[in-house]
């Protein structure tokens, strides 16, 4: 589990904070949203899940570690896996393998260890293929792929990724999705942070940030059925759940909290269903 | 992309691209030595060693030409200052600089240089540049006790091979960037191009610390720390290595021997 415990942190003394007494836990095995406009202190929050920031005040604990404890930066950092947004400057090896194999290399693992690690975490995220490439003649899609697979090599129990769909193509950005969701069912926490509620509809647990603060915490139906409280701090709710918010401004009789194309579907055929004495 | 750099890595499964990266560096260091210090016998031998090796490693004369390509102005002006400065006795009357001992020393010198680029040009265009990190590394890897931190020397030397293409990339998105608002890259003297090019360096000296920033960020998320690790491809000699190891040595080392006895 992560904890985070009255986490205030400042970049400039003089200034506001970038976080205001944020607490929050994580438990093994959630997939968890962490969503906001910019500037809200999501990255700034989940760096200090792995200890990149120390809390300047406040607490957070990693199963029981702090993360102020300098000699328990290393574990921390073994079980808290971050995908960074920019994955050219994760990179850094030479070829993919040898780039999954840097993290397991500064474990101290043999190399037949590596080699099976390398293995399993480029299977998992279907880039086995391009094993031997060269990491700048990737697409940008199969860098972040590489990224994950170089952090999934330290084998983690939690997993940050910071927008790990920008800059990607409708098809790079669904490969990394189902990426995520395949670690999430072998019980790898997944912390997920983005400005795209389509992503997150999903996900177990929404975290929605403004401001330094936690607006709302729940899951995702429960959080996107408040619209005007999200508009209110810049964010949009996925198109879906608007059409059906004004549908029901309308009178119409569906459901407010719907996620996703499917449930719309359902929730219209219903309704249509409804209007023509049940023919269909 | 163009190539940059003088013997760029040729893929290919050669029994010279086979060899332990470890071999190829002690061989390439042992012909440096022969090639400097050799006679004309001696000379003739290395060159033998490496007609035959550049042939055993599938290499092309035309890949082998544009390795030496770039610096044939070079070794035509090593040539011609021999040939003009040295005394002796003319080749023609008319001109009594050229001289035979010039002829002699200009081939003899421009012999050593091309020599010494084709001997490294065979290790780099016969071993992947992680091979050659690795290799170096491992050689290196006695001194450690000396103080010499040859893991760490190989992780910088990685990253930084590693982030040349990404660099370029970067060069030419800002170029385009600023051709894009009137800047013209093209034309005017030498001068005037230089200070343009300054246009690009600065922010691309700008955009490299903020990446290195991150990059150590990723890295420390990734468990780095000074001092030794374990690697994918651990090197290790093969019968076939112990074995080229000791026939190229012996032969250099023979041909340097040559010197040596009075013929």
């Amino acid at each position: 589990m992560i904890q985070a415990d009255r986490l205030t942190t400042r970049y400039d003394p003089k200034g506001p904070p970038v976080l205001r007494e944020v607490s929050l836990e994580i438990p093994e095995g959630q997939y968890l949203a962490v969503i906001g406009p910019n500037g809200c202190g999501k990255t700034t929050l989940v760096k200090h899940f792995n200890a990149l920031l120390v809390p300047q005040e406040g607490e957070v604990r990693v199963d029981g570690l702090s993360t102020k404890d300098p000699k328990a930066h290393r574990e921390i950092r073994r079980r808290v896996g971050m995908v960074f947004q920019n994955p050219d400057n994760q990179i850094v090896g030479m070829s993919v393998e040898e780039d999954v194999a840097f993290g397991p290399g500064n474990l101290g693992l043999a190399p037949s260890e590596i080699r099976g690690r390398v293995g399993a975490a480029l299977e998992t995220v279907g880039m086995l293929r391009l094993a031997k490439r060269a990491p700048h003649s990737l697409s940008g899609g199969e860098k972040r792929l590489v990224a994950i697979a170089g952090v999934l090599a330290m084998r983690p129990a939690y997993l940050i990724l910071d927008e790990p769909t920008s800059y990607l193509d409708p098809a790079g950005r669904e490969r990394v999705l189902n990426v995520l969701w395949d670690l999430r069912r072998e019980g790898i926490s997944v912390i997920h942070v983005t400005h795209s509620m389509e992503e997150i509809a999903e996900a177990d647990r929404v975290v929605v940030m403004s401001d330094g603060r936690i607006l709302r915490d729940g899951a995702p139906r429960d959080v996107f059925r408040e619209a005007d409280v999200l508009r209110a701090v810049g964010l949009a709710t996925p198109q879906v759940t608007e059409l059906m918010g004004r549908l029901r401004d309308r009178g119409c009789g569906v459901r407010p909290d719907v996620l996703s194309v499917d449930e719309a579907l359902r929730e219209i055929t219903a309704l249509l269903g409804q209007a023509t004495g049940g023919s269909r | 992309m163009k190539t940059l750099l003088l013997g760029q890595y040729v893929p290919g499964d050669s029994p010279v691209h086979r060899l332990d990266p470890r071999v190829k560096i002690v061989a390439t260091l042992l012909a440096s030595i022969v090639i400097l210090n050799a006679g004309a016998a001696g000379s003739l031998a290395v060159t033998a060693f490496l007609l035959a090796a550049t042939a055993l490693a599938g290499l092309s004369a035309g890949r082998m030409m544009g390795a030496l390509r770039p610096l044939a102005w070079f070794f035509a002006l090593l040539f011609g200052l021999h040939l003009f400065f040295t005394d002796g006795r003319p080749i023609v009357a008319a001109l009594p600089a050229v001289t035979w001992e010039g002829l002699w020393r200009g081939t003899a010198v421009t012999w050593q240089f091309v020599a010494l680029v084709v001997s490294a040009a065979i290790l780099t265009m016969t071993t992947d540049p992680s091979g050659l990190v690795g290799g170096f590394e491992r050689l290196l890897r006695p001194l450690n006790r000396l103080g010499l931190p040859s893991h760490d020397l190989a992780v910088m030397v990685s990253v930084a091979l590693r982030f040349v293409p990404t660099l370029l990339e970067e060069v030419e998105r800002m170029r385009e960037a600023q051709v894009a608002r009137g800047a013209d890259f093209g034309t005017g003297g030498p001068v005037r191009r230089l200070r343009k090019a300054a246009s690009l360096v600065i922010p691309l000296i700008l955009c490299t610390f903020r990446r290195a920033d991150e990059l150590a960020l990723a890295m420390e998320g990734r468990g780095y720390h000074r001092g030794p690790r374990t690697y994918l491809h651990e090197l290790r000699f093969t019968r076939a290595d112990y074995a080229a190891l000791l026939a190229v040595a012996g032969f250099l080392i023979g041909v340097e021997a040559l010197r040596f006895l009075p013929l």
